[in-house]
């Protein structure tokens, strides 16, 4: 089997997945995986379901002086089709299990820590500011914009204050609603600076359409620009 | 099908549909036809029993869930409930059961004097449950446990107040039979009317205990 | 209904009753019954479909007016042009419509009342007044649905999901009355479900004609019964949450609102009641598609028992699947493997039914009428749908495509897959239920428009949702990454303008055929069940004697036998045909 994350360079993209916009963190290639995974695998069935159909329609047209085969099944078959997806799809799960504990269950220890809480119709993001640690009072608050280094574990303490939020973020492959009274954590390293749109996946009201914001991911040089640009 | 064991017996039967004639309980079997184990009305009792049951179960979940989320419970500002007096009408509702129990007893017996004493009996303890439970409330509403004061309010008289809605209900169709069994319905051959009303007492009975556990005990 | 019925209830001189009102509109008769509902459900098809072409006008050509809409007063419609909270409305509305007042009266309502009695060998429903009440109360719960267009701050908002908080209380949707309405009408349609369910289940229990065992039941009984059972399960979940729901937004109370209760909870509330619903939805689409399948390809089905075992195992799987609509609402992770695991399992039994569905066509002889095109066309759309499910199964992957277009595409294929198999019921039954053909030409067109449409509106919504392109959004114009789908949008809206049009067709056909379609006889299909041994349409009371069942429903091709097919109530002398 191919290396995970040589997978998109290899060429395979058919029509459907040249549409995954770019990835650019640690992980996405892991769910990029799985995802070309089962679309090859779910190809092939609906292939094969199509092909079958369509040559039964045809072979078994109604035709003079021909009569149905009188059949009521067939033991060995049905053991087989139902034996043969069981398996496949018993092993699609345990191949998602370990994905989805690196992602959801198992964060690695914060190199970065941000709190983005989702209102109607913002983000606020809390940024630790100087000192490196949140909750101070040298954080920097801003609307709809967050500020993370390249290439380090960044810690989302998600929140929202009225609704449910989703926070997401295309490129990163991150999703995950933001439930009002509760701290989830989301997790992510991005391994390619640039300016990310983040928007809001769950309805939330009439503004959840253009709720959106970035994010943005920096060289240590342009962090520290952010650190002095935001400072007093 | 090599199932023709439980296939039913058949001999060609008149056209004549009895259909509208007796359309709620949906009228007997053709008369040829095997008697069904269970009957009709009895059956589909039993699904609306169901029903219930899943609606409670909901009810229940959501209770339970939101109990077990919050870290003190009761809550500190809020009045106890009533352990001891509710105890008491726990009782009251069970020998309401039993004494269902001997009026579909009866029923079967054809000993119409009997049956209407103990539907009444019935009705009357059911009545009382629901004096008891009115006048806690009463007295809970007095000392400021509302449906608005917080969750502990909310379940409380959520989970209560839809259980002693349904009392109601059962009472009103206890009443009713009560008051057929006086006018000499029942005494022939149709115990069913009795056994239904007994069947859904009883569930709105055994309900309660349930009920009474994980609201008021705990 | 046309001079045909009524001249049959003539001959047949039951004495029933004679009125207009007793007749038409507060009738006890199953099959009455099952006409109102497939009115009821056609009427609002329309009204969905239409809310329908009005989000794909505003996903198209987003803030631009809408033809023919500018006398839509405000603040529903700004001279023509949507604003975001009526987008809201719209998709709420039209799925709410699609979901519970189109597929569900239609095909558990309309089929299942018209065909339970009938494919038995009964007279009627076992509680034939409970049968015309829920009805009644189903219609009264649409007019409460459709009302809610019409009150101040207009109808709700909140997704057909209607997840809290932002349901919970009206300041956070700006809608009251809409979302109150809204509750009701689902309250009072879980009613009507309910007395539709105890009737189903008590009818097939107790009902069936002599030699009826419960394995020579046609599948669309099975489907029908097993739906049954789900639907009196899972309304009453609803129902309760519904009710917490109302008691939140009226009584200020706090079940699902953060400041005491919980959101979550209405979520797991609502989607253990909602995935039993879609297969709910699903389970009848599957068993009359059975049953025309094999009526066409004049061959018994393939693996009777396996597909009445399968639709028994997704009954009870749905109860224990409910979390993977939410993987990423913050429900703990470990139970999202737990979740995943139960939805990759409860893809195999679908497994089997399509491979018997495939099983069914080899080695028949296959006669192309439209009921067998719309059949097809559904197991293939189901097809489809189904393997886009296991995208989301998989949690990793749902990380991205979750709240995206390739899950409107995925339950399109699914849900409104199932439109293919309604329209194959009508076109199959039509004849029994009023006496008169459809016209085959303009159903092939209708088949040929519907199917190409179909694909052409969904099938490119996956690539929307490939590319991150979020669900329940007004405009998707304002977002840069979104920017290149902006004629990919166009494209999927005129596909889907033209996928009403092929409709079109449809309607004239049915309205036609109802007053002048060519007469039909007792058996136009040559099928084995035993409403086609009734008259068409069968009279009050179904069959002049109590049929005996002597075989499976599903004896086609039986060697030895004239005919290529051999009704259940046929006696055939010797011990030849038994059955299997
Ligand atoms: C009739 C309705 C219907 C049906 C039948 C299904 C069937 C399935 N659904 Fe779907 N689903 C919906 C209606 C339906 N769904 C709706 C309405 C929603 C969205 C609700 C909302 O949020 O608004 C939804 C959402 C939904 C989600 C949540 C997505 C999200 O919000 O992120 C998931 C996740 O697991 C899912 C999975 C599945 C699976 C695995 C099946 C399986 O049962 C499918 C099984 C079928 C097959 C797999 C095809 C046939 C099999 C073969 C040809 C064999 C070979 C195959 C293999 C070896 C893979 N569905
Ligand atoms: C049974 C269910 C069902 C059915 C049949 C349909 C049918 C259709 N749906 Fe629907 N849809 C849902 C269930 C269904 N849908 C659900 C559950 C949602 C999620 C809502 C939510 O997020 O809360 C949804 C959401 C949804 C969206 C996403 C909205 C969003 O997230 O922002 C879109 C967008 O394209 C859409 C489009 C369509 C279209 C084009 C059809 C077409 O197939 C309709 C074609 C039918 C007709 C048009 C009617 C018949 C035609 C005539 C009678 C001719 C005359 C009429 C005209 C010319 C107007 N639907
Ligand atoms: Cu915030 Cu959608
Ligand atoms: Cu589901």
């Amino acid at each position: 089997m191919l290396a995970k994350s040589e997978f998109h360079e290899e060429g395979f993209e058919l029509a459907m997945m040249s549409w995954l916009p770019e990835n650019v963190s640690t992980y996405g290639g892991q769910i990029d995986y799985l995802f070309y995974l089962i679309y090859y695998i779910t190809a092939a069935a609906l292939i094969i379901v199509t092909v079958l159909m369509v040559a039964f329609l045809i072979v078994y047209r109604q035709r003079a002086g021909r009569k149905a085969v009188y059949i009521h099944g067939n033991t060995a078959l049905e053991v087989t089709w139902t034996v043969v997806p069981a398996v496949i799809l018993l092993l699609l799960s345990f191949m998602s299990i370990s994905t989805w504990g690196e992602i959801k269950i198992y964060a690695p220890p914060a190199e970065y820590e941000v709190r983005v809480v989702g209102k109607q119709f913002n983000w606020d993001v809390f940024h630790p500011g100087p000192d490196g640690k949140l909750g101070t009072k040298d954080d920097i608050k801003i609307e709809n914009e967050v500020h993370v280094p390249v290439d380090k574990v960044v810690h989302v303490q998600l929140q929202a204050s009225d609704v449910i939020h989703s926070f997401f973020v295309p490129n990163f492959r991150v999703k995950q609603d933001a439930v009002p009274g509760r701290n989830i954590l989301v997790w992510f390293e991005v391994t390619k600076p640039g300016k990310y749109e983040l928007p809001c996946a769950e309805l939330c009201g009439f503004g959840h359409s253009g709720m959106l914001g970035w994010v943005f991911v920096h060289t240590p040089e342009d962090y520290e620009k952010f650190l002095k640009e935001n400072q007093g | 099908m090599a199932r023709e064991a439980t296939a039913r017996s058949s001999s060609g039967d008149g056209v004549e549909t009895l259909a509208h004639a007796s359309a709620f309980g949906g009228g007997p079997p053709p008369p040829s036809q095997a008697e069904p184990v269970i009957s009709n009305a009895r059956l589909g009792l039993m699904m609306f029993i169901g029903a219930e049951v899943m609606f409670f179960a909901g009810l229940i979940g959501a209770f339970l869930v939101l109990r077990l989320s919050s870290e003190v419970w009761p809550p500190p500002a809020q009045p106890r409930l009533p352990v001891w007096i509710t105890g008491f009408n726990t009782v009251v509702l069970l020998c309401s059961g039993l004494a269902m129990h001997r009026a579909s007893l009866a029923a079967r017996l054809r000993d119409r004097l009997r049956l209407s004493g103990w539907l009444l009996a019935t009705a009357v303890l059911g009545a009382l449950f629901l004096c008891i439970q009115g006048y806690e409330w009463v007295r809970l509403i007095g000392f400021g446990l509302t449906m608005r004061s917080g969750l502990y309010g909310s379940t409380f008289y959520a989970l209560i107040g839809l259980h002693g809605l349904h009392v109601l209900g059962a009472l009103v169709w206890v009443g009713v039979v009560w008051f057929l069994a006086r006018q000499g319905s029942y005494a022939s051959d149709q115990a069913a009317g009795v056994e239904l009303c007994a069947m859904y007492w009883m569930f709105v009975v055994a309900l309660w205990p349930v009920l009474y556990g994980l609201v008021y005990l705990y | 209904m046309s001079e045909a019925a009524a001249s049959a209830h003539a001959d047949h001189g039951h004495h029933e009753p004679a009125g207009f009102w007793s007749h038409y509109v507060f009738s006890t008769d199953h099959k009455m019954i099952g006409r109102q509902f497939l009115f009821l459900g056609l009427f609002m098809l329309i009204i969905g479909g239409t809310l329908a072409m009005l989000i794909r006008w505003q996903l198209a050509w987003p803030e631009t007016e809408v033809p023919g809409m500018g006398w839509v007063p405000e603040p529903t419609m700004y001279e023509g042009i949507i604003p975001p909270n009526t987008y809201n409305m719209l998709f709420t509305m039209h799925a709410t419509i699609m979901i519970f007042f189109v597929v569900m009266p239609v095909m558990v309502g309309g089929f299942g009342n018209f065909l339970i009695p009938i494919m038995i060998g009964a007279k009627d429903m076992a509680f034939p007044l409970l049968n015309m009440l829920s009805f009644w109360v189903g219609a009264v719960a649409g007019v409460i649905m459709v009302a809610s267009f019409f009150v101040v701050g207009g109808a709700a908002a909140g997704g057909w999901t209607s997840y809290t908080p932002l349901t919970g209380d009206a300041v956070f949707t700006g809608v009251n009355w809409g979302i109150n309405l809204w509750v009701l009408s689902l309250f009072v349609l879980a009613f009507s479900s309910l007395m539709g369910s105890i009737n189903y289940i008590t009818t097939v229990i107790n009902m069936r004609a002599p030699g009826m065992t419960y394995f020579r039941m046609p599948l669309s009984i099975w489907s029908l019964f097993i739906t049954a059972i789900l639907l009196l399960l899972a309304l009453p979940v609803l129902t309760a949450a519904l009710g917490m729901l109302f008691f939140d937004r009226v009584f200020a109370t706090n079940f699902f609102l953060p400041a005491g209760g919980m959101p979550l909870l209405w979520q797991h509330l609502f989607w253990f009641f909602g995935h039993p619903e879609v297969y709910i939805l699903v389970l009848p689409a599957m068993g009359v598609t059975s049953d025309i399948l094999s009526v066409f390809s004049r061959k018994p089905i393939f693996g009777y028992r396996a597909m009445a075992y399968s639709m028994i195992a997704i009954a009870f799987l749905s109860w224990i699947v409910w979390g993977h609509h939410m993987f990423l609402s913050g429900m703990n992770p470990l139970l999202g493997t737990a979740f995943m695991l139960t939805t990759m399992v409860i893809a195999v039994p679908s497994a089997i039914k399509t491979f018997n569905w495939l099983g069914t066509l080899w080695g028949g002889s296959i006669r192309f009428t439209v009921p067998l095109l719309f059949a097809i066309g559904f197991v293939s759309n189901f097809v489809i749908g189904g393997l886009s499910g296991i995208f989301m199964a998989s949690t990793p992957v749902d990380i991205f495509i979750h709240d995206t277009y390739f899950i409107v595409a995925h339950f399109h294929y699914v849900v409104a897959g199932i439109i293919f198999a309604m329209f194959a019921a009508i076109y199959f039954w039509f004849p029994k239920m009023f006496g008169r053909m459809m016209n085959s030409t303009w159903g092939i067109v209708h088949f040929i428009g519907t199917y190409i449409f179909f694909n052409l509106t969904f099938f490119p919504m996956h690539f929307l949702g490939v590319g991150g392109h979020m669900r329940r959004i007004y405009n998707p114009m304002q977002y840069e990454y979104l920017e290149q789908f902006g004629d990919m949008n166009v494209f999927i809206t005129i596909s889907a303008f033209l996928l009403a049009i092929s409709q079109i067709p449809f309607i004239v056909n049915f309205v036609w055929s109802l007053f002048a379609g060519e007469k039909a006889s007792e058996n136009p299909w040559e099928a084995n069940t035993l409403e086609w041994s009734a008259p068409s349409p069968p009279p009050h009371g179904n069959f002049a004697t109590t049929p005996q069942v002597y075989r499976g429903p599903y004896e086609y091709s039986v060697p030895g036998v004239e005919e290529d097919w051999l009704p259940q109530d046929r006696p055939l002398g010797a011990a030849a045909a038994t059955g299997h």
